[in-house]
């Protein structure tokens, strides 16, 4: 048998291989990219209260109210700390889950997301 | 108890003042609300304000719970943000706050918490200061919607008072959560 006629069962499987992993590719979700979510303060709220997001995109917290809010994750896994009047704070979402968070200087202020 | 009543009787004279019909000392009121101008109902925002400030002033030094006077700081720091909302707003327009038989029952009222509130220490401080945050802030949301908001003529006046109920409302929410938090020790 020739060398290629050797190498023959092996260039099969790989071939298999390959044509598996490209039909598998086509047909999954393609990746979205990363998208940006504003979340407004306002009144004494978060607006929306809730949230739909995807690991990897990035809410921002615009504080529209005349004094300092906090966005503060409930597990204190996160903080923005004072957030000024007009300004903002963002956050990348990093896990999956509901997130539940609130204003710590004002704590009846509570919101969630939910990261896919 | 004595505490309690006067911080009961003390959130009741405002009312009284404020709203017809209140009962203040198990008396039916009749008389009508006050009528205010637009001045003298600056001069009612303005006077609310201060109060809370100075009553947070002195808790900041008193209380003993960290919670309490993180709730003492929220106070001070957004009782003066609404001030200097209401200061601004009156230069704006050009008007001067103009004092008023409300603002002068607020201020004796404020006077006389502040004397019972002075004798205390500890826990019984943080339990009396929580108390009559609780009362002063229903007070004064009560007296928001039925009087001051209704009461200003002036669009931008208005606008103000309606910016300023969430915070009176989210400050007397938190207030509850945190008086209850503090149980009912002697």
């Amino acid at each position: 048998m020739s060398r290629i006629g050797k190498l023959w069962p092996a260039l099969a499987v790989v071939a298999v291989v390959s044509a598996a992993w490209l039909w598998w590719s086509a047909g999954a979700a393609p990746e979205r990219a990363p998208r940006r979510h504003v979340v407004e303060i306002r009144g004494f709220q978060f607006v929306p209260p809730a949230l739909e997001v995807a690991v990897g995109d990035t809410i921002v917290w615009v504080n529209r109210d005349f004094v300092p809010h906090t966005a503060t994750a409930a597990n204190g896994g996160w903080d923005s700390s004072e957030i000024a009047r007009d300004g903002t704070w963002s956050y990348v979402v990093r896990e999956r889950g509901r997130h539940e968070y609130f204003c710590a200087l004002h704590p009846t202020m509570a919101a969630s997301f939910t990261a896919e | 108890m004595t505490i309690r009543l006067i911080r009961n009787c003390t959130a009741l004279s405002l009312l009284a003042l404020l709203l017809p019909g209140t009962l203040a000392y198990g008396q039916t009121r009749t008389a009508a609300a006050p009528s205010l101008n637009d001045p003298q109902i600056a001069h009612v925002a303005v006077t609310a304000n201060a109060i809370d400030i100075e009553l947070a002033q002195l808790a900041l030094s008193r209380a003993s719970s960290s919670e309490v006077r993180a709730f003492a700081q929220t106070m001070v720091t957004d009782h003066t943000a609404v001030n200097e909302q209401a200061a601004a707003l009156a230069r704006r327009l050009g008007v001067t706050p103009e004092d008023n038989d409300v603002s002068r029952s607020l201020r004796d009222g404020a006077a006389e918490a502040r004397r019972n509130l002075e004798g205390l220490r500890g826990a019984p401080f943080d339990r009396a200061y929580m108390d009559r945050e609780v009362a002063y802030h229903q007070a004064v949301l009560d007296a928001l919607d039925q009087v001051l908001i209704p009461g200003a003529s002036n669009s931008e006046l208005r606008a103000l008072l309606e910016q300023v109920r969430p915070a009176v409302a989210a400050h007397l929410d938190h207030a509850k959560q945190l008086r209850a938090k503090l149980g009912e020790g002697r």
